[in-house]
């Protein structure tokens, strides 16, 4: 039985009302990530390291990495820990405070770390941002157009998949040298599948939503729809597969440094800080342990901001 | 589809993808812009130029009718063998069991290719088995625990664990383990100082925790534990069981967080049906409810899982086989990649393109016998 129009209550335009929409969203998701110790934290660790890296030239003087001390002895001047290790003689009282140790040249470690960690940073940045913006478009055409362009695009992924992690850089990098570009394209190769098939598999759901079907039937033209609608609706498992990347793509760029692919001796890079330190281990294994944690922190807060972030655009723990 | 007709369309794809894999590897390693870098390795400064010219031909890369080797390196026309010439007849010659001589020094000199990757495979399948069975033993009751104790301590510290092994650099832990260990954990005996685990060696002998002499065994697979079981010598299983604990820890760490994860979202995915509320409210014990209805359907992403961890595993154990001197196919590769060997490399790629396909071949096959509701 209808109700009539006088005996529908009057709702007020009640202050707990939301108005939908991008904006509020967005608000609503920042309001979790507050609430949420995962994002927090891992938010702390990753723009720290951010901002370490972008203010390096700044805190630390770069020359302090050439070799300027002749070779002495090795120097813990740090009155918090002591390592109970033999060879260790006592700094002089003129040297400088080390808070992390020097090496064997004499040079700080904390430093070293600070001026190899916007090496890191930048290239694994570049490597998941080119491999986001080639996997998100590849996909996303793929995943779309259908038939024979995606049966096309998934065989060429298999093939890529078939190659385990660090087989085809070793390879690229035997054959082309060691220059940086050559490292960022031999891990970029091993990388940009697994975007391809997450978009894939995204947009292939969404593109039989009904607003699809709508904004076809306005007239919008296929690469409109593609880009400006489909695309950043069904992109957020993407964006935290690319957070967690960052971390997985600083552990194997550090890896392929550590196994001897610098590009010059002179790199600062904290995988190579790590091999450079190994015959020192059994006396100053400061210099094995600090550049290593230095790796673990920041590949720590990656992976926590994008465990946060998956967190918060659950959709079934929203609302 | 039946089953069987899935698996042929799949063998058929997988022997495509091997041959496309072939094809990249080849390209990249021998149609590099330079025709003499493929013949690095083999041509030293004292040989004559027509010796050299008489190697690039029998290597297949330089014509017969080029009239020099300065022609040769500056690319004359008519003198570089056509790429897919040199794929074909290469293809021909690998078929057929041909692998050519490695040029590694110090492991591989004079050796064929192929006896070098059979020698030392069983070193990486034994360092793979150990890792995963590791992972599997340590990520299923941390995944469990965490997904029925949802957000309480038990929860959290699972999930930090895993966070932290997933964050760790590889090479690092594995440092980290063999300071703690060989360096730091000594026992002193009879004026010896050993550390307590072996260090960089499969067999250990001189550790604290070592027996001394373990005596010999016959080789019968060629990993150690193996063979030391089939050998019926206990020391030395007992060895070689000590030799292995900190690579295969090491390398389980990393998978652990991984597979954790997993179980954890599946069983709380399991959980959260229909006929668990109705098998509690049966009264069944809680046990019963989470181990036999809940796990079982949890499982399956779990297996798939660890199929494609143990691939993985196979292929990518460099690094922990480069610091502690474990002597791989892993190891190889690297000082492969280090000598330009190239015929190394293309094995090594291909071996392990190989054991992955068959693995996803495998794990998906496996996946629609257990789940009667997936159909091909």
């Amino acid at each position: 039985m209808t109700q009539r129009v006088e005996e529908v209550p009057f709702e007020p335009r009640s202050a707990y009302r939301r108005r939908s929409g991008r904006i509020s969203e967005i608000k609503y998701s920042l309001y979790l990530a507050r609430k949420n110790p995962l994002v927090l934290s891992g938010s702390v660790l990753a723009i720290g390291s951010i901002l370490i890296a972008a203010l390096s030239g700044i805190i630390v003087d770069p020359r302090s990495w050439a070799f300027q001390y002749p070779p002495r002895y090795y120097c813990w001047n740090n009155p918090w820990i002591n390592w109970h290790l033999q060879n260790i003689k006592p700094c002089p009282p003129g040297t400088p405070f080390y808070p992390l140790g020097a090496d064997a040249f004499g040079r700080n470690l904390l430093n070293m770390i600070i001026l190899g960690l916007p090496i890191d940073l930048q290239i694994s940045f570049s490597i998941v941002i080119s491999a986001f913006a080639i996997g998100v478009a590849l996909g996303a055409v793929a995943a779309y157009a259908g038939g024979l362009i995606d049966e096309a695009v998934l065989r060429i992924t298999d093939v890529f998949f078939a190659f385990p992690g660090l087989v085809l850089a070793l390879v690229l990098v035997a054959v082309f040298g060691r220059n940086l570009t050559i490292l960022t394209l031999a891990v970029l190769v091993v990388w940009w599948p697994l975007y391809v098939r997450l978009t894939r598999s995204q947009i292939l759901a969404e593109k039989e939503k009904p607003y699809a079907e709508a904004l076809k039937a306005m007239g919008a033209g296929r690469l409109r729809i593609l880009f400006l609608h489909i695309i950043p609706n069904s992109i957020y498992p993407v964006i935290v597969q690319a957070t967690l990347d960052i971390g997985g793509v600083i552990l194997t760029f550090s890896s392929l440094m550590f196994l001897g692919f610098a590009p010059s001796p002179l790199t600062p890079e904290l995988g190579k800080l790590v091999s450079d330190g190994i015959s020192f281990v059994s006396q100053a294994p400061w210099l094995v342990i600090f550049p290593g944690l230095a790796i673990v922190l920041v590949a720590l807060g990656f992976n926590l901001l994008g465990d946060g972030i998956r967190d918060i655009l659950d959709p079934r723990l929203r609302r | 589809m039946k089953l069987y007709e899935y698996v042929i369309r799949r063998l058929v794809l997988m022997v495509f993808v091997l041959l496309a894999v072939s094809v990249i590897v080849f390209v990249i390693t021998r149609g590099v812009p330079s025709p003499t870098y493929a013949l690095a390795p083999y041509i030293t400064p004292r040989m004559t130029d027509p010796q050299k010219l008489q190697t690039a031909v029998g290597l297949g890369i330089a014509e017969p009718s080029c009239p020099s080797w300065v022609d040769f390196t500056q690319s004359a026309p008519g003198c570089i063998t056509p790429l897919y010439v040199q794929y074909f007849s290469w293809l021909k010659q690998v078929l057929s069991g041909n692998w050519g001589n490695s040029v590694i020094p110090s492991i591989g000199v004079g050796q064929s290719t192929w006896g070098l990757f059979v020698a030392r495979f069983p070193y990486t399948a034994e360092l793979a088995v150990a890792a995963a069975l590791i992972t599997v033993l340590f990520a299923l009751p941390m995944g469990i625990v965490s997904a029925t104790h949802n957000n309480k301590v038990p929860d959290h510290f699972s999930r930090i664990v895993a966070l932290v092994g997933y964050s760790m650099p590889v090479f690092w832990l594995a440092f980290i383990l063999q300071i703690i260990f060989v360096i730091y954990l000594t026992l002193t005996i009879h004026g010896n100082t050993f550390g307590l685990l072996p260090s960089s060696q499969t067999v250990g002998t001189d550790c604290a925790l070592c027996i001394p002499n373990p005596g010999n065994i016959n080789t019968y697979t060629g990993a150690p534990i193996l063979d030391a079981i089939l050998s019926l010598n206990p020391a030395y299983f007992w060895d070689a069981l000590l030799a292995l604990i900190l690579p295969a820890i090491t390398l389980a760490f990393s998978t652990l967080g991984a597979l954790t994860r997993i179980v954890r979202s599946s069983m709380m995915e399991a959980l959260r049906q229909d006929y668990i509320l109705l098998a509690r409210s049966k009264g069944l014990r809680e046990r019963t409810v989470i181990y036999r209805h809940a796990l079982k359907n949890a499982l399956l992403p779990a297996i798939t899982i660890t199929g494609l961890i143990l691939a993985t595993l196979l292929g990518g154990a460099v690094v922990v086989e480069e610091v502690f001197s474990w002597p791989g196919v892993g190891q190889a590769a690297l000082d492969a990649s280090l000598f330009l060997d190239i015929n190394f490399l293309e094995l090594y790629t291909l071996v392990t393109a190989l054991i992955i396909v068959v693995a996803n071949l495998g794990v998906d096959v496996l996946y629609a016998f257990i789940d009667p509701r997936i159909r091909y």
